[in-house]
């Protein structure tokens, strides 16, 4: 799992049967600053996460595959949306 | 999934069973930058992708990485680590902005 930023969304045309009617994300990776990392991913959304909001992204498929059946290929969804990150290593430099 | 330029086509020669009659195509990951000037260009290092929606030279696609990029072919098997799974239409992409 790593942390990612919403930066938008993402309509498509011909999708992959199992992906109808999904929501798609467009986040960004964040460093350990809270910078981005410059590669866009697109996220499968079932928690309704915001333009802008921190989102704890799962690389895992399972969710996907339980929602939408063994033949998906999706893998990136949102697990979590976050309130707060606390670092208090990072805080004290 | 991350987003690519479909940038050509791959024909096989010699092959195993579950690759026959598949389609692949070279996809160039798009950068966040060049998404954000919308210019059409990649930036990524370019890769082969099984594509079964038929993706056309010059469309962007969002294709999957790793081994769940094979479950279409469950329950086969198929050695895929990289597949199409939309064709974009359009993107929403403005970095920095809130909601």
């Amino acid at each position: 799992m790593f942390l990612a930023r919403i930066d938008g969304s993402l309509v498509g045309t011909a999708k992959h049967e199992t992906l109808q009617g999904c929501r798609f994300l467009i986040g960004q990776r964040l460093d350990a600053d809270g910078s981005s990392t410059g590669e866009p991913l697109v996220i499968l959304d079932w928690m309704g996460a915001a333009r802008g909001a921190t989102v704890v992204v799962s690389t895992d498929g399972d969710v996907a595959r339980r929602k939408l059946g063994n033949t998906t290929p999706a893998r990136l969804t949102v697990a979590a949306i976050v309130d707060s990150v606390y670092q208090p290593a990072r805080s004290a430099q | 999934m991350r987003l690519g330029m479909v940038r050509g086509r791959v024909v096989l020669n010699v092959t195993g069973d579950p690759f026959r009659g598949m389609r692949l195509v070279i996809v160039e990951p798009v950068t966040a930058a060049n998404l954000a000037a919308r210019n059409g260009l990649g930036g990524g290092t370019p890769l082969v992708a099984a594509d079964p929606l038929g993706a056309a030279e010059g469309q962007m696609v969002a294709f999957v990485e790793g081994r769940e990029a094979a479950n279409p072919w469950w329950p086969g098997r198929a050695a895929v680590d990289a597949c199409c799974a939309v064709i974009v239409e359009s993107v929403d992409f403005r970095p920095g902005d809130k909601e």
